[in-house]
């Protein structure tokens, strides 16, 4: 019998602080596997966002349980870089990942061990259902984005998907209109130059790029099928003088769109775009496939649920509040 | 004797260049460059491969999230120095502006280690 999440998450909260003490005295008491809470899978139009924070997760047997679940050529890969930081940083990351997809089961419990995964020709993963506990699984996409305080995972049902997360304070070394300049479109430039202080500058860049990403991401062509120059990513509806407004000087939560440089409608609304302002210090921006929409119909808002977990020990569902804020685009948030 | 230099030059360029994956070299040389390589003028303007290698990784160095004693010829961007795709197309910029010529994107996009980044820039004429 299936729990609702509401219930599972009480009782896994409760099991959590349970084992939290029996980590911190360091004996490894459950040999059993904490059954990872199944959860529904997204509808059309909705996303899963999970993600970790790396600095809460601190137990040596909790990380060699995440390596467990690991394949052979995952463990080789994380053996291979240097410095502990990374190695911890690229363990998460992928036990983010298998106990995530894990977590999407039909029938039975999936084994996150099990998943295999495969690359398309341009690298992006994808997961081979066919080789899962349960090949029944319907087309599940996701994609991952890293950042040293922050990992995060998405998941969509029948669309792709991509997300890009970046610190807030994040700072560049090189001059960011220089920057813009040789990588960001015209119009985009031009929306950040008209920008005078410069930290707001910064900031708009910095959400400027996580939508970029998360639209080539979301592409799953690679950054040299899809130059950054090539595209423009703006708010729908607000310019001021030809000019493109940025988010920070509207009030309500605009749409945000993607057009083509060299031909404007070419895009048109095939792709929506959500802006999270997340815990306060970071950017997370995401993209999925909305499907074609008539000129002047409007878009449907993206349906988005916020998961914060410490696989096998704690989910949270983050709602509407201080630790998530929807900055931009179409977005319904859940929980 | 001069001219069966630089192909040889060439050709030890492509051999080390070859990355494990599958994906075309980036060195990929057209007939043109090739023909070029011949030519008595065009020879001395390849870039040493031992100077391109200090200047990249003083470049490398500069980059205040790198750690310095991390860099060496071998470096992978991501796996050795944590660097992000942010971090890369911010070095791919500095690069540029060290060695004065533009890096198109298709081929930034493959620049992900210090040896990847001088194979590149020491078989690029245009580098100064």
């Amino acid at each position: 019998m299936i729990l609702s999440m509401h219930e599972f998450n009480a009782r896994q909260i409760h099991k959590a602080r349970l084992m939290m003490n029996i980590y911190s005295f360091g004996r490894n008491l459950v040999t059993a596997s904490s059954p990872l809470p199944p959860v529904h899978l997204p509808a059309q139009k909705e996303a899963h966002v999970w993600y970790i924070l790396p600095d809460e997760v601190k137990s040596t047997s909790l990380l060699n349980r995440y390596l467990e679940i690991l394949s052979p050529c995952e463990k080789e890969n994380i053996f291979r870089m240097s410095g502990e930081q990374l190695k911890k940083r690229a363990l998460l990351a992928r036990a983010l990942v298998r106990t995530t997809l894990a977590r999407y089961q039909m029938n039975r419990q999936i084994d996150p061990k099990s998943l295999k995964f495969w690359k398309n020709i341009h690298g992006k993963p994808e997961v081979d259902w066919q080789y899962a506990d349960d090949w029944r699984m319907p087309p599940l996409h996701f994609n991952i984005s890293h950042t040293s305080s922050l990992i995060a995972c998405g998941v969509t049902v029948g669309s792709p998907i991509g997300i890009d997360v970046e610190e807030k304070q994040r700072r560049l070394k090189n001059d960011i209109l220089a920057f813009a300049r040789r990588y960001f479109s015209p119009h985009e430039l031009e929306m950040l130059a008209h920008i005078s202080d410069p930290e707001i500058r910064r900031r708009e860049f910095i959400k400027l790029w996580t939508l970029k990403e998360a639209y080539v991401k979301a592409l799953g062509k690679g950054f040299s099928a899809s130059p950054f120059k090539t595209f423009t990513i703006r708010l729908r509806d607000h310019m001021e003088e030809n000019i493109h407004l940025p988010l920070h000087m509207i009030s309500e939560v605009p749409e945000i769109i993607v057009e083509s440089c060299d031909d404007p409608k070419d895009l048109g609304g095939k792709w929506q775009f959500v802006l999270l302002e997340l815990a306060g210090t970071h950017y997370v921006a995401i993209c999925v496939e909305q499907g074609k929409i008539n000129e002047g119909e409007r878009s449907i808002p993206v349906n988005l649920t916020l998961r914060k977990t410490i696989p096998f020990v704690e989910d949270e569902c983050i709602s509407k509040g201080d630790a998530a804020v929807v900055i931009g685009g179409l977005t319904r948030l859940l929980g | 004797m001069a001219t069966r230099n630089v192909l040889l030059k060439y050709l030890r360029v492509q051999i080390r260049g070859l990355p494990q994956s599958a994906r075309p070299s980036p060195f990929a040389l057209s007939p043109n460059v090739l023909l070029r390589g011949f030519s008595e003028e065009v020879k001395g303007c390849f870039l040493d491969k031992s100077e391109v290698t200090d200047r990249v990784i003083s470049a490398v160095k500069n980059f205040q999230k790198v750690d310095p004693s991390k860099v060496n010829p071998n470096a992978h961007f991501q796996n050795d120095l944590g660097l992000d795709s942010l971090d890369a197309v911010e070095i791919v910029m500095a690069l540029e502006e060290e060695f004065g010529f533009e890096i198109p994107d298709n081929e930034a996009d493959k620049i992900n280690s210090i040896n990847l980044a001088v194979d590149f820039i020491a078989s690029h004429p245009q580098a100064k």
